[in-house]
């Protein structure tokens, strides 16, 4: 019985050391292969990335069912059933916006916001560049302009500043108009 | 009485025209005719006075930026009575003794009252507001004024050349050539040959 057993022991060592050896082999050959370090994952690492894969892929799906509004701040996402941030957050006076807009809502007064927008003009200098336009009405533009917040007077040297307001006011009229100018094209 | 030195002159005299007590490309202080006025001496000498009459400050608190203008000019009709330090040289030419009449055109009833009145903003100035006024300040193109304002309290002045400080109950102005520094309740904007920042509090 016990040289029965010192026999089996002998095969199975012969076997473990043929194993081993095959074992060094296709580490070898795979170590070749990649140029690398290779790691056997075994069938379940796989499974799970692929899991991981498709959890991703479902994900990124979703977000494109989302608006993306891509402005000048960057990229942001915006999920349809919430209500964009800004409406949230501001209260805006329509009577205050309605005195901005009909500010803006005169190509003269829109041509003096760009003549100020490169700094400081007095009224003779605006006057100047601005010929077609009457003493009296340059008058009139600038006091509306005023009134809106969109320029400011100095009290001393009497010079016409476009505000922070204005110049932003005038901005936001240039890209409108731009965006319409390039859908009509399209 | 005496503040620091400086004393307060009894005699009462008035703006017998249009005067412009100091003008930059910032601002501009102007006194109309029949302004009254009562000197402030420093060792018998004039260095400053009370004035109450017509007056106006105009003063451009504006920072320009690259994004902007920001900040709002300051036009003050003067109804109380306001103190001015400094360069008052021209300024005793254009005055003469007040009579009767220029005060109760003011709204005195006599020079005892318009007397006290100054009395109490030099009080106000040199003991209440802390200000040391500095003995070496009487260079050319130098002032100091002080406005009573709503909140009993004094908006400050003080000007050399082109540089410039006003403090005011809503805001506080510096300005050097092209450095200009505002502080608002709402921001302090800091500006530098137009280059600027703004801290929004």
């Amino acid at each position: 019985m016990s040289e029965d057993i010192k026999e089996e022991m002998k095969k199975l060592r012969e076997e473990i050391a043929k194993l081993k050896d095959q074992l060094r082999d296709v580490t070898e050959r795979e170590r070749k292969r990649s140029h690398g370090i290779y790691i056997d994952v075994g069938n379940r690492v796989r499974d799970y990335v692929e899991d991981v894969m498709e959890s991703v892929a479902e994900g990124i799906h979703g977000e494109l069912e989302k608006s993306i509004f891509i402005g000048p701040r960057g990229v942001r996402i915006i999920r349809r059933d919430e209500p964009p941030r800004h409406e949230e957050e501001v209260e805006v006076s329509f009577s205050k916006a309605a005195e901005v807009m009909s500010a803006l809502g005169h190509e003269h007064r829109l041509r003096i916001l760009k003549e100020l927008i490169s700094g400081g003009r007095y009224i003779n200098e605006l006057q100047e560049k601005l010929s077609e336009i009457t003493a009296s009405t340059l008058s009139s533009h600038l006091k509306v302009l005023e009134e809106a917040g969109l320029v400011v007077q100095e009290k001393v040297r009497g010079r016409y500043l476009i505000t922070m307001p204005g110049r932003t006011a005038y901005k936001m009229a240039t890209r409108i108009t731009r965006f319409l100018e390039r859908r009509d094209m399209e | 009485m005496t503040w620091q030195n400086y004393q307060l002159d009894s005699t009462i005299l008035k703006a017998d025209e249009d005067m412009t007590l100091w003008q930059t490309e910032k601002g501009m202080i102007k006194i109309d005719k029949n302004t009254l006025a009562v000197p402030i001496k420093l060792a018998g000498r004039p260095k400053g006075f009370i004035f109450h009459g017509n007056s106006k400050l105009l003063l451009d608190t504006i920072v320009e930026t690259q994004e902007g203008a920001i900040g709002k000019p300051v036009e003050k009709e003067m109804n109380e009575p306001f103190l001015m330090l400094g360069e008052t040289k021209e300024i005793p030419q254009h005055l003469t003794p007040a009579g009767k009449e220029d005060l109760t055109n003011i709204g005195y009833k006599n020079e005892q009252e318009f007397i006290a009145k100054a009395d109490d903003l030099c009080c106000k100035f040199f003991r209440e507001g802390k200000t040391h006024v500095h003995q070496c300040f009487d260079e050319d193109q130098s002032f100091i004024f002080a406005f009573p304002n709503k909140a009993g309290k004094l908006d400050i002045l003080v000007a050399k050349g082109s540089k410039l400080v006003y403090k005011a109950m809503d805001r506080v102005f510096v300005s050097d050539k092209n450095k200009v520094v505002l502080k608002t309740p709402k921001e302090v904007i800091l500006s530098s040959n137009r280059r600027s920042f703004v801290i929004k509090k």
